[in-house]
């Protein structure tokens, strides 16, 4: 079946399907892409990191859950956990619904943004990344 | 390596998704899992199981060859009678988990799991000798439908001639679909009362045949349903998959299915002396299910330990989350001092210890509210 996938602009890419948008108040919140969530289907459960909980880029930060897999949350950014998307441990569907939205999973505060940014893909870049691993 | 495909597979293509499934293209969910799933427990789905193996044994001496080979009793069969049974090693280990349907006229019907199709025909071939039967693979001549759900009488009413309620549970009938014939056998993998329909003279290379079954279904308002509900919802029933919750390197004893064993039949079985042994000096480790309790689910190959997340105990054979409880679940074995009901245990889930409990599970769900029983009080 063919699908499209929502891919904002303005957003920062990973290989491993997740997202990283820089607030204004310079904490970076980051998430996963509608094209993770639908492989994944049916959330049932999140994984969160704690509050504090300090990452490095693309280590794993938490876990989601469909009725058939497991999958990690790598973390898009280093930087320490500010604050996390509780929400989702009662509503794990928000992911489903808007990954991009109230399905974020956690916000932290960088400790090299700059250099963390050039390993990421843009919007263009990640979309052909998408339509290569969708074939 | 080229996947394989079933008679259904030209629907697959058009509406699921696809997997490669032991070697098999099946869908793993149409529209969603977890909606599949509720379809099933609260109305009907349908499922393709062409790929499960399915042989034919006939013969004047057919009826002591299948009793040698299984361990429940078909000497008590009456013809379209069936029911379940273990295929066994010498050693007691399990070959496959089956059903089988005498057919009259020194006929049975065997049906076994996709992953065994080859192991487990040759396995009866090589156990025939000094049996007057001839065996026949069946699987790729005939189309195999679970219908399944507390609607499934119903809708398979619609498109059937004969009156399909009066089919016992684990008994098999001849039916017409759409001026096509078939066999409804009362059984299925779900929990859930329903059918296994057979379509019968459908060759895999040319099913026009299963696929007018399968849309006659779909048009009595059964909802197609991958292979990601068909998991959810044997787990929740409590049943067994062979290769992850049994296999060759459990007995029937440790797996709970002693009521599938029948050690006083006349001939005994392949298997018997290795089980009766075992038997004698005790199971040491046995199969249980566990509920849950903090958040998280658990999965084949995590841990289980005790209560107090010290001891190894054993490790998760299968388990998820239960779209009808709401909650993880899983099947597991651990060493027999552990496996009474209420039993605390830990799951160690990624790097986390969560808590869990022993629990009755077969199934997992209050009987009177889901499940067969329910439907036939």
């Amino acid at each position: 079946m063919s699908e499209e996938y929502n891919i904002p602009e303005g957003l920062l890419y990973t290989e491993e399907h997740e997202w990283a948008r820089l607030e204004s108040d310079g904490t970076v919140t980051v998430g996963v892409t509608d094209y993770a969530q639908k492989q994944l289907h049916d959330i049932v459960y999140v994984e969160l990191p704690g509050v504090g909980d300090d990452a490095e880029l693309m280590s794993v930060i938490g876990a989601l859950e469909s009725v058939k897999a497991v999958s990690d949350m790598n973390c898009p950014v280093g930087g320490s956990v500010t604050e996390v998307n509780e929400e989702l441990l009662d509503s794990p569907e928000f992911i489903n619904e808007s990954p991009y939205g109230e399905g974020w999973i956690a916000k932290l505060k960088p400790s090299d943004w700059e250099g963390d940014k050039v390993h990421l893909m843009d919007a263009g870049a990640y979309g052909k990344h998408v339509a290569e691993a969708a074939h | 390596m080229k996947l394989m495909k079933t008679h259904i597979y030209a629907y697959h293509e058009g509406h699921g998704n696809i997997v490669d499934f032991g070697g098999w293209a099946m869908p793993v969910w149409y529209e969603g899992i977890i909606a599949e799933h509720h379809a099933v427990r609260n109305g009907v789905g349908i499922f393709d199981t062409s790929h499960m193996g399915r042989a034919m044994a006939k013969g004047p001496d057919v009826e002591k060859f299948v009793n040698w080979v299984v361990t429940n009793d078909v000497s008590r069969l009456e013809p379209t009678q069936g029911l379940y049974a273990l295929f066994l090693r010498p050693n007691a280990g399990i070959v496959d988990d089956l059903i089988t349907y005498n057919m009259g006229d020194d006929e049975f019907f065997i049906v076994y799991n996709a992953a065994n199709r080859k192991k487990d025909f040759d396995w009866l071939k090589e156990n025939s000798g000094g049996f007057d039967v001839e065996l026949t693979d069946v699987s790729d001549v005939m189309a195999m439908i679970a219908v399944q759900g507390p609607g499934a009488v119903e809708t398979l009413q619609k498109i059937t001639e004969e009156d399909v309620s009066e089919v016992e549970r684990f008994s098999i009938a001849k039916i017409t679909i759409s001026g096509l014939k078939c066999m409804a056998a009362r059984t299925g993998y779900t929990g859930e009362d329903g059918f296994e329909v057979f379509v019968l003279d459908s060759p895999v290379e040319d099913p026009w045949k299963a696929l007018k079954v399968w849309d006659a279904l779909v048009e009595a308002g059964a909802v197609p349903c991958g292979l990601g509900a068909r998991d959810s919802l044997r787990m929740e029933a409590g049943l067994n998959l062979y290769g992850s919750d049994i296999g060759e390197t459990t007995n029937p004893l440790e797996a709970r299915l002693r009521w599938a064993v029948k050690f006083k039949k006349e001939g005994g079985f392949i298997g018997i002396e290795a089980l009766r042994k075992a038997r004698e000096d005790g199971i040491k480790r046995s199969q249980v299910g566990i509920q849950m309790v903090g958040r998280g689910l658990p999965r084949a190959h995590y841990e289980i330990l005790d209560g107090e997340g010290e001891k190894v105990l054993g490790e998760v054979t299968s388990g998820g989350f239960a779209p009808t409880l709401g909650y993880g679940i899983a099947i597991g074995y651990v060493p027999v001092e552990y496996r009474k009901v209420g039993t605390p245990v830990m799951i160690r889930i990624r790097k986390r210890l969560v808590e869990g409990k022993i629990v009755k599970s077969h199934p997992f769900y209050d009987d009177s509210v889901y499940g067969w029983k329910r439907v036939r009080t």
